[in-house]
């Protein structure tokens, strides 16, 4: 087992208008030789002059990466000869720089983690050398830039970690303002070096990696090196230290210099600088040019505003967007709805116009405003949109352009109240339609409304005023399929069916008024028969009901086997549902109309259950068994009560050899509440509401649902991990077009990784080529925490992803709710670490 | 004195200065560059400002002469008046050659601090003098570009660095002249050419256009004839600036006055005539009421080491920028850059100049900092702490300024480790970073000028101008050199050559 540790040295340029020893202005991208004086060019007789600007940013960033700041801060002469360095010599500072002992957190992957900061050390940059033909081109514009260059400790272990840390702490200088980060452009440089040695063997000899234009190269090169250092290691061999260049061509990095030729700087005291010295005043500057950072901010923004960490990560990213969803928020913009358009539609302007968002017609104050006017049904969201164009293309206010063009919308009871008369009047047969209990035609009334109104009417409230004149409050009842809607067929074999009779039964209890039930028309089907397409009507039948406000409350009557899987899904659709969505099962299937019921079924109880906590308006997701309300997460079909009760004998045949226990179950349903038995794992209280993954979803068209589910599923594999299990085998399944799997593993998170035909390192390693991502649930119940064990440590090196307390079924739906949103894999693993 | 700020600005009369001084000069070499008029009227912007300086927090600085240069200075203090800057110090519009080959084409961009001040009192320079390249040398023969003869006996020296200056100044060519001493290259070749030479406090004058030699020992010093032009000179270039993070106001406290005069006792290695000299100088101040009391400096044996491993350490660094590739000197060809750099410095700089390259790359080498230059720090801070002691008794030290007399040109009567063995006095002053004044004195022996050098604490010149003012009353009218036959005043000359003018 090896170990690695990698630290970055990373370069940043200091937005300063000036150089740090001259007086030439600080620019990048002009004529080349146009900001050029004796001094950075290095003159015979100049000497520097320290920029005041330069200091104190240079001292805000050590301080941001809670360094020591030095009271006494020393310049050197780094002696070494390159023709793009003026003087030969580059003033720098070495035995006494002006932070050390610091440190900046970074997460990954749930994990936080604390990497040291070594030092931070004020310089000057050289020029650039431009090879052209037979000549060599000298571009002295960036001597003498001020460089800051911070150097971590060797606290990272792979490229990810790198790579992270470098992304946080560009986004923290472009927070100070001190840096725009830019690698290309090269305002930010990184140079990383990493040391492999065995396991517990300390630091190995230390190879530096050159030439890392960009974040993702850092991690790759890093990547790559630790397993070229591994390979020469485990072969015996040995690792020489010296610098390598990474080959962004041929993705390997190859030898530069060797030690021996290493530099000898010779470093002494800069003579022309006296040290610099902080004063207190000079501390009180610095200390007031913190800034919140992006971290603390996103977290800030989650706590207050609470937005998804998606959401918040996307608007702390960029300084000036935090800053403008904060004024927007001032203003009096609720903030998800700020969030949302920020995101969509607002993005969607700016990058078009490509301008920044501080810069554009549309002031905080307007966002405001419009949503507001939103908020409060003078507009609707397509009238929203048609504003926010009109604002940016006129920059006027929001209300003005809105009365300006007669959009506002009538929201007055009293003239909504005639249009919707007059539209009912006219179209009998869609109200008779809606009556009978199909939702849908409402949206058609809804729109005989808008049209009449020429599009001026405040849809909710119309929609709100049809339901209201139809009287109609109601529960509706899903059939999705499972025993509690089945039927038992002569032979006594359980066969799908419908709930129209359960309907019946109802009625007897005085309970049908107000309950209706809606069959899907999914065709007749057994839990364990759902495929993508069934759960993609599901999920647009609830949306479409939940959205026209059709229903009080949606009762879904599902199997038992498969029921942790749908209740999770609709979880991550609809964890914010403000009418109960109850999910409910029974073991036994109610018997034919007119037959003599099943003296022991559960369907009716339960059913009657589950509409009962639909009428209750108690938000959110839950799944009704016996007399529990159990969570949708976490949920877990764990067997049936009891085992050891007297069996009766039933029916001799029976599916999956569960008829045996089912009837053991039957003969223990007279006394005991509940014949199966549902638990949910790693759960102190029940969750039944949170935040949805998206609340697109949902509004998806059916068609597209479906196709998306479809490709979702397929893209994903849940392997059990078990002994004797194959790397190769894995390797198999994403030739085969697996991108996503979900690993069941032992314990918190364990695994064989050892070098036999039988780790799982191969398969992560073949993943990282080919894009594959591995989620980790466990299969105790346990929270997933690669600290734990070796083991763990080295699959979370691998880059798998811990999902913490959740169990195989709930990631799985979520993986499928992400993969329907997600553009990217980035984006794919925060919504599913989020 | 009084004729010279006359010499410029009428057209008659620099007609017969530029004469005078072309004519005077063609035997003596202590010109690298001669045109009274090129900086009459000098550009007053001539580069960009230095940009958003900070300085340490901890040292609340004066900024009164830091923003314009010399503004506070009246135009008057030096109106009219020509002086010859040593070609290591940067003019606008005259070469910056350091005496050297490499730099031997380089045009200045630019104008040093110092000479700033001085145009802004009216003074204007008139040219460049030669030094011993980059300022490595006691002799001057160490020049690239010319020979500079003593005015007192051309077979001889007029000493080095700033041989060019004192000799110009010696021969009445300029009444005043910029130098730079690093060890002593103002003192020395003031002390061989019978004139004073200045070397101010560490950081009392800003440093900026002087061509670094070892930065943490060179100061901008001054050479004259006459006390009052020099203390002049001194009162308008020193101070803050901005430019220059070095470069302080005097700090107030040390008195001017001077009761007790120290005289170093052991004195070993000197010529007869120089310890003759300084017996005299002795008895002379005793004469003037001085009391005197004897100071030993144990540190003294240590000063030359010391000071040649600190300066060549610093000039590898400081003289690493000359490699052709931005200014100076540049083969025709080379095949990469490499080669361009080798080329242009084999064939541009001299071999003492690459003596002491090698010799500071040498003593800076990574695991060898603390046997050569860690040490030699150490040795210059104790040499500092025991002057400190000194002057808790005296107020002022008399030192002769150089243990020998101007020897003659290339290496037959002082080897160039000789030579360097002479810095001795000079360069204690300088590690300490003390003013050091040599004084003028006859020697008995040939008509050579002897100089003795007095110290005083940091920022305390005062004390220096009041010993030397005093010797210069006892010596009356005479001064206390004779000036060198054949270099007559300029108005003895002109008036010889009949140019009918008027100096009154
Ligand atoms: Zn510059």
């Amino acid at each position: 087992m090896y170990q690695s540790f990698i630290g970055l040295e990373i370069h940043i340029q200091l937005l300063t208008r000036t150089k740090v020893f001259c007086g030439c202005r600080s620019a990048f991208g002009e004529e080349p030789n146009t900001n050029v004086c004796p001094v950075c060019l290095g003159y015979p007789g100049v000497l520097p002059t320290l920029n005041a600007e330069a200091i104190r940013m240079a001292y805000v960033v050590a301080r941001t990466l809670n360094c020591e700041l030095a009271e006494y801060s020393l310049f050197e002469r780094k002696n070494y000869y390159y023709p793009d360095l003026p003087k030969n010599y580059q003033i720098s500072q070495y035995a006494a720089p002006l932070g050390r002992g610091g440190y900046l957190d970074i997460e990954f992957h749930g994990k936080r983690k604390r990497v040291g900061i070594h030092e931070v050390h004020l310089e000057e940059d050289a020029g650039k050398m431009i090879h052209a033909g037979d000549m060599s081109l000298l571009d002295y514009n960036r001597a003498g830039t001020p460089l800051l260059e911070i150097v971590t400790e060797p606290d990272m272990e792979i490229g990810d970690e790198a790579e992270l840390l470098l992304q946080q702490f560009r986004r923290m200088v472009r927070y100070l303002g001190v840096c725009d980060g830019n690698m290309e452009e090269g305002s930010m440089r990184c140079d990383a070096n990493v040391s492999v040695n065995r396991h517990g063997q300390g630091l190995g000899s230390k190879v530096e990696i050159k030439n890392l234009n960009s974040s993702r190269f850092v991690r790759k090169a890093l990547n790559h090196e630790i397993a070229r250092q591994e390979e020469i290691l485990s072969h015996g061999g040995t690792i020489p230290q010296e610098t390598r260049l990474w080959n962004e061509n041929r993705d390997l990095t190859e030898t530069m210099r060797t030690k021996e030729s290493a530099h000898d700087y010779r470093y002494f005291p800069e003579p022309d600088l006296p040290p610099f010295t902080t004063t207190a005043q000079f501390l009180g500057a610095v200390e007031a040019s913190l800034v919140e950072l992006p971290l603390e901010r996103r977290d800030r923004f989650i706590e207050q505003y609470d937005l998804a960490t998606h959401q918040a990560d996307f608007l702390t990213e960029e300084r000036p967007l935090a800053d403008y969803f904060e004024a927007a928020v001032e203003h009096g913009a609720e903030a998800h709805a700020a969030a949302t358009w920020l995101a969509a539609d607002v993005r969607k302007m700016l990058n078009r116009r490509r301008i920044e968002v501080q810069d554009s017609p549309l002031t905080p104050k307007r966002l405001a405003e419009l949503l507001q006017l939103l908020a409060e049904s003078r507009i609707h969201g397509k009238i929203a949109k048609q504003t926010l164009g009109e604002i940016f293309e006129t920059g006027r206010d929001p209300l003005e352009i809105i009365r300006e063009n007669g959009w506002e919308q009538i929201t007055d009871p009293a003239t909504l109240s005639e249009y919707v008369d007059q539209v009912l009047a006219r179209h009998p047969k869609a109200v008779q339609q809606v009556r009978d209990g199909d939702s849908k035609p409402i949206g058609f009334l809804v729109g005989q409304v808008m049209k009449a109104s020429s599009g001026r009417a405040e849809p909710r409230a119309v929609q709100e005023l049809i339901i209201a004149k139809l009287e109609l409050k109601v529960v509706q009842v899903l059939s999705f399929g499972g025993a509690i809607s089945g039927v038992r067929r002569a032979d006594g074999l359980v066969e799908p069916g419908d709930l129209v009779s359960l309907g019946e039964l109802f009625a007897q209890d005085g309970f049908a008024d107000s309950v209706r039930f809606d069959e899907l028309h999914l065709g007749r089907f057994l839990s364990e028969e759902i495929t993508p397409q069934d759960w993609a009507i599901l999920l647009s039948e609830v949306a479409s009901r939940l959205q026209t406000g059709a229903a009080d409350g949606i009762v879904i009557a599902h199997g038992t086997d498969t029921l942790s899987y749908t209740a999770s899904l609709l979880y991550w659709c609809f964890a914010d549902t403000s009418a109960p969505i109850v999910l409910t099962a029974s073991v036994l299937p109610h018997d034919k109309p007119g037959e003599e019921p099943h003296p022991h079924s559960d369907a009716l109880r339960n059913l009657k259950a589950a509409v009962r906590k639909a009428m209750s308006g108690e938000p959110g997701v839950h799944v009704i068994y016996g007399d529990a309300d159990f969570s949708p997460l976490n949920l877990k079909f764990e067997g049936l009560l009891p085992f050891s009760a007297p069996s009766r004998a039933h029916e001799a045949a029976g599916r999956k050899g569960a008829v045996g226990d089912r009837g053991a179950a039957e003969s223990a349903a007279a006394g005991a509440l509940s014949l199966g038995r549902f638990r949910n794992w790693n759960m102190e209280s029940p969750v039944y509401r949170g935040r949805p993954i998206s609340r697109e979803i949902g509004e998806l068209p059916r068609a597209e649902l479906t196709r998306k589910l479809e490709q979702a599923v397929r893209s994903v594999f849940i392997a059990k991990v078990f002994p004797g299990m194959q790397g190769d085998t894995l390797i198999a399944l994403m030739n085969a077009g697996v991108r996503y799997f979900i690993l069941e593993l032992f314990d918190t998170g364990t695994a064989n990784l050892r070098e036999t035909p039988y780790s799982l390192r191969k398969a992560f390693q073949h993943g990282e080529q080919a894009g594959a991502l591995f989620f980790c649930t466990s299969q105790q119940e346990i929270a997933v925490d690669f600290s734990e064990y070796v083991t763990g440590h080295e699959l979370w090196r691998e880059g798998a992803i811990p999902m913490g307390r959740l169990t195989t079924e709930s990631v799985y739906t979520r993986l499928l709710a992400a993969l329907m949103v997600a553009e990217n894999d980035d984006e794919l693993v925060k919504l599913m670490e989020d | 004195m009084s004729y010279w700020n006359r010499v410029l600005h009428d057209a008659r009369r620099r007609e017969a200065y530029t004469k005078f001084v072309r004519t005077q000069d063609a035997g003596l070499g202590a010109f690298l560059e001669f045109d009274p008029a090129r900086r009459l009227d000098p550009p007053l912007a001539e580069h960009a400002d230095p940009g958003d300086v900070s300085y340490a927090g901890s040292v609340s600085r004066a900024r009164s002469r830091g923003a314009a240069a010399g503004g506070e200075t009246p135009e008057s203090a030096l109106a009219g008046v020509p002086f010859a800057v040593k070609d290591n110090i940067a003019v606008a519009g005259f070469n910056l050659t350091c005496a050297s080959r490499i730099l031997e084409e380089l045009q200045s961009p630019y104008t040093a601090t110092a000479v700033r001040r001085m145009e802004a009192a009216g003074a204007r320079v008139v040219g460049k003098t030669n030094l011993d390249e980059f300022g490595m040398g006691s002799s001057t023969d160490n020049s690239a570009l010319g020979v500079t003869h003593n005015p007192y006996d051309h077979t001889r020296v007029a000493g080095g660095s700033s041989g060019g200056s004192a000799a110009a100044v010696a021969a009445g060519l300029v009444p005043v002249a910029l130098g730079s001493d690093t060890g002593g290259s103002v003192r020395q070749p003031a002390s061989f050419c019978g004139v004073y030479g200045l070397k101010p406090t560490y950081g009392a004058v800003s440093r900026y256009g002087l061509v670094a030699f070892a930065s943490s020992l060179d100061v901008v010093g001054v050479c004259a004839r006459e006390l009052s032009p020099l203390q002049a000179v001194f009162n308008v270039i020193r101070g803050l600036d901005e430019r220059d993070h070095t470069s302080q106001e005097p700090v107030s406290g040390p008195s001017a006055k001077v009761s007790v005069v120290g005289v170093l006792t052991g004195l070993q290695g000197l010529d007869p005539a120089v310890r003759a000299a300084y017996e005299r100088t002795v008895e002379y101040l005793q004469g003037l009421g001085y009391a005197l009391r004897e100071v030993e400096l144990s540190t003294l044996k240590y000063v030359v080491p010391a000071y040649y491993t600190i300066a060549t350490a610093e000039a590898s660094a400081n003289l690493a920028r000359y490699n052709g590739v931005r200014y100076g000197l540049r083969p025709e060809r080379a095949e990469n850059p490499d080669e361009l750099v080798r080329i242009a410095r084999d064939e541009g700089l001299g071999p003492e100049v690459k003596l002491r390259i090698l010799l500071g790359t040498y003593v800076l080498r990574s695991g060898f900092q603390d046997q050569y230059y860690l040490r030699a720090q150490r040795i210059r801070t104790a040499i500092r702490n025991e002057l400190a002691r000194a002057f808790d008794n005296v107020q002022a030290i008399l030192t002769p300024t150089v243990p020998v007399l101007p020897f003659a040109h290339g290496e037959g009567e002082l080897t160039a480790f000789q030579q360097k063995l002479a810095d001795i006095f000079t360069a204690t002053a300088s590690l300490a970073g003390i003013p050091a004044l040599s004084v003028p004195c006859e020697s008995t022996t040939g008509g050579l000028p002897v100089g003795m050098q007095l110290l005083a604490p940091a920022f305390a010149e005062e004390r220096l101008f009041a010993v030397a003012g005093r010797l210069a009353e006892a010596a009356g009218e005479r001064g206390l050199v004779a000036r060198p036959e054949n270099y007559p005043p300029l108005p003895d000359w002109a008036a010889a050559k009949g140019y009918e003018l008027d100096w009154s």
